[in-house]
């Protein structure tokens, strides 16, 4: 005993055992608690623990585990006698200094409360920014890449082959030649129609608008049609699909950043996504419709009838709950009261000849689709 | 005489087999449904990113409170750890799926839908996080001062898992009870503690007889609701049992009883609990639109109606205020049903023999980044 003064505790009634964190044998252990903790296995050098090396351990209830810096980081000492316990624990003064506290936890929270305030404010306004600014500047192939891809896949959707019919395909190019000279856009850009029943047009990157039959089925005028091929050229011209890439590929992962699974599947994240992007894409088909009025009246021609015909198809859109917050395109009616104020008495020629016109509606030959 | 030779080894004098040893667990349930309604809360409050701690909180109450032979256990893992896992993960996942994007252009270029097929990488790539979290785990999980460890390779895991994948898939399910052994054999095998090394010694065959009808059965619970729960009830204390009686660490070995209908109630309880707070919700969503109508005097109509954003707002408010409160609901039955009940459940059946095997092992192995939680929390997936 080198220290004779030291206070030794009554023998507890429950054991203390000691593990020493080098095998799992499990030591019935006494302490002493001189200026050091003294753990002593019967016939062997006792262990010293000084006290402000000595850590909390996690451990089941009534039992006080502990661990110490200066020890194998796996030695632990388990008292179970409550009395031994609390004396052990009242001399170790740096007991838990280790473990996350309230303030931790504050901590916590409020940088956690940085990170989504910033990640929220990237998201609304730094993505739509770099989208705006880096979409113009991606090469022209790569957007071609892009854009042949998802011809393939527009094509195995809507059918394989491009209508061919000479005297329509002629027809056609004249609409398309003066729409793109009045936008302004180089004749990299093709344009075809696909013969499906679906009322709809689109633009692909890379210059490629797609009219599907159903929508030239609905048409009733060149003028009708035209306003929708100027909306749809508006989007080339904004760069629209690049934009629409960059920040949806820049939200969806700056949201599922902040959900915590990249790959963006929980509810959350979807339904924040889509109320996001929702406005994004509004915005820009906003800005495709200031394009064709623009274009229209260029080639001194309305821009009403379009919507007309938008209106023919989906009919009145609005007053049905949250859809409208979640919709990608603005209401028809709002667009179609929109293209009404710009309508103004044709000042130009007709873009197509009645000939010409009737041609076109033939593009995909007489059959049905 | 000379019968006696041929005296069957079992008849010889044995030393009486030392009893098994049994697991507690004394974890309270109270104290651990506060632990995960204080961290679901702190959770919500901080957009995800307490996830973390409530991680590490839960598994550190499950380990201590399990003790087996007298000795509780202890998770060492910290949240840090966690957390720097997830963003290494980040780190690495960003460029892959930059790259998974760009191959997938090129292939749709070729074919349409052509792409579709990556998405077995990611497959792949989600087995390899299992294995790898799994040995984070395992790493952080201490019995009497000595570590729990894994070697292999998490790749080779992966690949094995491809191939009985499409064996699975290719069988319709049949292999699956193969496919289950074939992956914890390699997974014990690789497992130690200290420096004895783990063994799996349940075979896919028994693993089939306790479970073909239900394969058999399963497409009935298509048609009616109701009886898939006890089928996946049935399903999963089968599969817990066959598991259990096939581990070996050294020369101590488990065995359970559990019993086939274990976890009927457990998984009732929580579609009951699905289906209270679904109703409570619904009956929030008519209420607040009744009151948002009852304070602001806009008729339901125009509040629904979203020509006009600024009338949408305090009901847009209220809904995502319930969503979130459902989903927190959820998240804690959840976690105390499936989790917490589960693991009690399974421990209070599982024998421990020969576990003087294990009374003086050396300690070894090292300690393995957290990298594969990371992963596995960025694809979403999870497995032990």
């Amino acid at each position: 005993m080198s220290d004779v003064f030291a206070e030794t505790p009554a023998q507890p009634v429950k054991p203390t055992i000691f593990f020493d964190g080098v095998s799992s044998r499990r030591r019935q252990v006494t302490l002493t608690l001189g200026d050091a903790l003294e753990i002593a296995e019967d016939g062997a050098t006792p262990v010293r623990w000084t006290y402000a090396d000595i850590r909390r351990a996690d451990g089941p209830p009534g039992t006080l585990r502990l661990a110490a810096t200066s020890a194998p980081p796996l030695a632990r000492l388990e008292i179970r006698d409550a009395a031994l316990a609390a004396e052990v624990a009242a001399r170790c003064t740096r007991l838990d200094e280790h473990r996350t506290t309230r303030s931790g936890v504050a901590k916590i929270v409020g940088w956690s409360v940085a990170a989504a305030v910033s990640i929220v404010c990237v998201v609304l306004f730094g993505v739509p920014l770099a989208a705006d600014r880096l979409a113009p500047l991606v090469p022209k192939p790569v957007e071609r890449r892009i854009g042949d891809a998802a011809e393939v896949q527009m094509k195995t959707i809507f059918g394989r082959s491009v209508c061919e019919d000479p005297a329509g395909k002629a027809a056609f190019a004249k609409l398309v030649n003066r729409l793109r000279d009045a936008a302004g856009l180089d004749d990299t850009m093709t344009a075809g129609v696909l013969p499906t029943s679906v009322p709809n047009a689109f633009a692909l990157p890379g210059g490629k608008v797609f009219v599907l039959k159903g929508l030239l089925d609905k048409a009733e005028s060149p003028d009708e049609l035209a306003g929708i091929l100027a909306h749809e050229l508006g989007h080339l011209k904004h760069h629209d699909n690049m934009r629409g890439l960059i920040y949806n590929g820049g939200t969806s992962f700056l949201i599922g950043l902040l959900f915590g699974d990249i790959t963006g599947s929980s509810a959350v994240i979807f339904a924040s996504r889509s109320l996001v992007e929702a406005s994004y894409s509004r915005e820009a088909e906003t800005g495709a419709d200031t394009f064709a009025i623009e274009i229209m009246h260029a080639l001194g021609r309305s821009p009403k009838p379009a919507a007309q015909l938008m209106f023919r198809i989906t009919g009145k859109e609005g007053g049905s709950g949250l859809s409208n917050i979640l919709a990608s395109h603005p209401l028809t009616e709002d667009r179609l009261a929109r293209m009404t104020t710009e309508d103004r008495p044709a000042s130009g020629p007709p873009l197509l000849s009645d000939k010409e016109w009737q041609a076109l509606k033939g593009i995909c030959g007489s059959g049905k689709v | 005489m000379n019968d006696m030779q041929w005296t069957p080894i079992g008849s010889e004098p044995l030393p009486p087999p030392l009893p098994a040893t049994r697991v507690d667990f004394s974890g309270s349930r109270s104290e651990f449904r506060k632990t995960v309604t204080k961290g679901a809360m702190l959770e919500l409050v901080t957009f995800g990113f307490y996830r973390f701690w409530l991680v590490t909180d839960i598994r550190r109450h499950l380990w201590t409170h399990t003790a087996i032979d007298g000795d509780a256990a202890e998770y060492t893992g910290r949240a840090k750890e966690l957390l720097v896992g997830f963003l290494f993960a980040l780190a690495i996942l960003v460029p892959i799926y930059l790259a998974y994007f760009l191959i997938g252009i090129e292939f749709e270029r070729w074919q349409g839908f052509a792409s579709t097929p990556l998405f077995i990488a990611f497959y792949a790539f989600g087995q390899f996080a299992i294995f790898r979290a799994r040995r984070y785990r395992l790493t952080r999980t201490v019995w009497r001062g000595v570590r729990f460890w894994m070697d292999g390779s998490g790749w080779a895991y992966a690949f094995r898992a491809m191939l009985w994948g499409l064996l699975v898939f290719l069988t319709l399910g049949l292999a699956l009870p193969w496919r289950t052994a074939a992956l914890e054999r390699y997974k014990m095998r690789h497992t130690h503690y200290g420096d004895l090394r783990g063994d799996f010694e349940a075979d896919g065959w028994t693993f089939f007889k306790r479970g073909w009808w239900l394969w058999l059965l399963s497409p009935i619970a298509l048609f009616i609701f109701p009886l898939a729960p006890f089928f996946y009830a049935e399903f999963k204390a089968r599969e817990w049992r066959w598991w259990l009686d096939g581990i070996r660490i050294g020369g101590v070995s488990l065995s359970s009883n559990l019993p086939h209908d274990a976890f009927y109630g457990l998984y009732w309880k929580v579609i009951g609990w699905w289906m209270l707070l679904t109703v409570a919700f619904a009956a929030y969503m008519g209420g607040s639109a009744l009151l948002v109508v009852a304070l602001t005097g806009v008729p339901a109509e125009e509040i629904f109606a979203g020509d006009n954003a600024t009338k949408s707002i305090p009901m847009v408010v209220m809904m995502v205020t319930g969503y979130f409160a459902l989903a927190l609901a959820i998240n804690i039955v959840m976690r105390v049903y499936l989790q917490r009940d589960l693991w009690a459940k399974v421990l209070e059946t599982v024998e421990v023999h020969n576990i003087w095997a294990a009374a003086d092992v050396r300690g070894s192995g090292q300690l393995a980044g957290a990298l594969g939680e990371g992963f596995a929390d960025g694809l979403d997936v999870a497995g032990f």
